[in-house]
């Protein structure tokens, strides 16, 4: 078991950047996830772990040692693919058996590691079958024994979950955190799905365009979210973002014009200067109705959830605004609404992105 | 009662038809080969006295055992070298060549647009010159040669199809690329080697002109080729020489019939992969 370090890593492919200046320390037993849209590195990162891509700069140590020209096979980490990868012409016992037989693992130990194996996993009754005959989520299983047999340092998971159905996801998804912690083994874990991230991770890594967003634990990336992309990327229904202009600053609190309400909003006045132009963020979450709150809009669309109502109006200048309110309302389209938050639940953002409080 | 379609009365009409046409020349050759030693067969007429003897006879005359031996012989030393060399150079032209290499597939391609009959007059000066004519290895050693383009195209065909995350997977599970090769790639390529393996099966079993041209004794020839000799020497005795064509397809097709899912599936891969 070891922990793993990246600095100022790269990769081009050609001319194109993909990976720009990565720097990552990653501490033994830890759950890493990678997050990120589609296209920005995440995969080729964990990729470049694994030792299937190249570096075109930079240095990788997994352990204590450096790892950058050491074959994939020698680099003591086992990988779960988004397509399973499993051979398909082999069965379930042999899938999973095939690492250790390669490293001439004495049959009787092999046979013993694939059958705890089966048993931690639950498949002990799959074992003869051949990948074919067996469905996503079993599939998923065999993909992650085969990883668990050969009892790497590092566990590398490439969305392993993003061709499963939603409930399984679910099931799978406690079942990882499960295996982490009862293997208590480094894993580093890719999806675009942040669900998955808030609820896996001990540490986010949030990639856009090849380069760290931020890193922290989910609820880190949440409260304090380092500028606009990861405020609008961690948190579901999406952050709202609003343009505005500071107009005066009073004490502890801030005034702040956006076109779309009457009133200035007053929000956190730290690391605020008046004139400038800022860009407010509210969570959906921190809104709730009330007769005289500060943004008042038009219902466009409701959706009911059961625990919750999620509701998309108007403002007045047409720009919109996401709300989650508690509970079942009675709101229908075309409904004139109020909707108030707290000054601290507001996130303020200047010019380039940054969040101004941090 | 359900009544058929015209557009399937016309299909089976039309099948019906195609089968006739077909089969006319082998019941043909049937016919003319039960008929008496020495007589002109009509066409398609069926003898009064059919001479079945007349294959004993054939089988006897050709030396039609001999010949079974020397064709299997040629077949062993083509087939299997042909399909390791194909599989192996189709994945190394599918998976281990970098874009700067990837044009040494063509000079395979080109290879494919060449017919036997534009290389038959050099290769007999070749083989000559490396003394092997009159040789069984006349006709081993240039017909691995010429069957690399077609099996490396169709090999590098399949190994492209096989996702790139099982070798990657396999990578990973310690695997070299020696044995990546062999416990992966090849038990997953099985149906593509069969295929292949019954294609030049029976090309090398039908061959014709290479034993024709570099063999002279028809002992040492395919059985194809020795037919040759065959009509050479019987040529006048027309019920004989039916007889002993027969003989020469009827391996031919017992294989066809044996292998017949395979031979089917074959035709179809290389329908869908074009």
């Amino acid at each position: 078991m070891a922990g793993l370090t990246l600095r100022s890593v790269y990769k081009n492919y050609g001319e194109v950047p993909v990976i720009r200046g990565v720097d990552l320390d990653i501490a033994h037993g830890e759950f890493v996830v990678f997050v990120g849209p589609s296209g920005c590195g995440k995969s080729t990162l964990l990729r470049m772990i694994a030792g299937l891509e190249d570096i075109t700069d930079g240095d990788i140590t997994i352990g204590d040692r450096l790892v950058n020209d050491v074959e994939p096979r020698d680099r003591g980490v086992a990988m779960v693919f988004q397509s399973y990868a499993l051979y398909p012409h082999m069965s379930v016992y042999d899938n999973v058996g095939f690492g250790l037989k390669l490293a001439g693992t004495p049959k009787a130990v092999r046979d013993k590691k694939i059958r705890d194996a089966a048993k931690v996993l639950q498949m002990e009754h799959l074992l003869d079958r051949r990948p074919a005959q067996l469905s996503g989520g079993q599939r998923q299983r065999v993909a992650i024994g085969r990883a668990i047999v050969r009892q790497p340092d590092v566990f590398l998971f490439d969305e392993p979950l993003s061709n499963l159905d939603a409930a399984l996801r679910v099931d799978m998804r406690m079942e990882l955190a499960r295996l982490h912690h009862d293997l208590g083994a480094t894993m580093i874990y890719v999806t675009h799905d942040q669900v998955e991230a808030m609820t896996l991770a001990d540490k986010i890594v949030v990639l856009n365009g090849g380069i760290i967003q931020q890193v922290g634990s989910p609820l880190d990336l949440y409260n304090r979210p380092a500028n606009l992309f990861v405020a609008g990327f961690i948190g579901s229904p999406k952050m709202n973002l609003l343009a505005g202009k500071v107009q005066s600053i009073d004490g502890a609190l801030a005034s702040v014009s956006i076109p779309g309400a009457q009133a200035p909003l007053m929000v956190s006045a730290a690391g605020l200067t008046s004139g400038h132009a800022v860009t407010l963020g509210i969570r959906p979450h921190a809104l709730a109705i009330a007769p005289d709150g500060q943004l008042t809009g038009t219902v466009l669309l409701v959706e009911q959830l059961g625990n919750e109502t999620v509701v998309r109006l108007a403002l007045t200048d047409g720009s919109e605004v996401t709300a989650a309110l508690a509970g079942q309302g009675d709101l229908a389209p075309g409904k004139s609404v109020s909707l108030t938050f707290a000054p601290t639940d507001c996130h303020v953002f200047d010019e380039n992105g940054g969040n101004v409080a941090l | 009662m359900k009544t058929a379609a015209p557009n399937t009365i016309l299909a089976r009409t039309l099948i019906i038809l195609l089968m006739v046409i077909t089969l006319l020349p082998f019941l043909s050759m049937l016919s003319a080969a039960l008929a008496p030693q020495g007589s002109y067969p009509n066409g398609l007429q069926w003898p009064a006295d059919p001479q079945w003897g007349n294959f004993a006879r054939a089988f006897e005359v050709a030396k039609m055992d001999q010949l079974l031996w020397s064709s299997t012989l040629i077949v062993l030393g083509v087939v299997p070298l042909a399909v390791l060399m194909a599989t192996m150079a189709g994945y190394g032209l599918a998976k281990l060549t970098s874009n700067r290499y990837k044009w040494l597939y063509l000079l395979f391609v080109f290879g494919l647009t060449l017919p036997f009959e534009a290389v038959i007059t050099p290769l007999y000066y070749e083989v000559r010159a490396i003394g092997l004519l009159n040789t069984r290895f006349a006709i081993i050693l240039p017909l691995i040669g010429l069957y690399m383009p077609f099996g490396v195209y169709w090999m590098r065909a399949h190994f492209l199809n096989v996702p790139h995350d099982l070798t990657e997977a396999a990578q990973l599970d310690g695997a070299t690329r020696w044995k990546e090769f062999w416990l992966v790639q090849v038990p997953l390529a099985r149906p593509a080697i069969m295929s292949l393996t019954i294609l030049l099966f029976l090309w090398t079993w039908n061959q014709f002109l290479l034993p024709v041209v570099l063999v002279q004794d028809p002992m040492q020839r395919t059985m194809a080729g020795a037919l040759g000799a065959f009509q050479g020497q019987w040529g006048t005795d027309i019920p004989l020489l039916c007889a002993g064509s027969l003989l020469i397809l009827t391996p031919t097709v017992l294989i066809f019939l044996i292998f017949q899912r395979q031979f089917v599936a074959a035709l179809m891969q290389g329908a869908v992969k074009g």
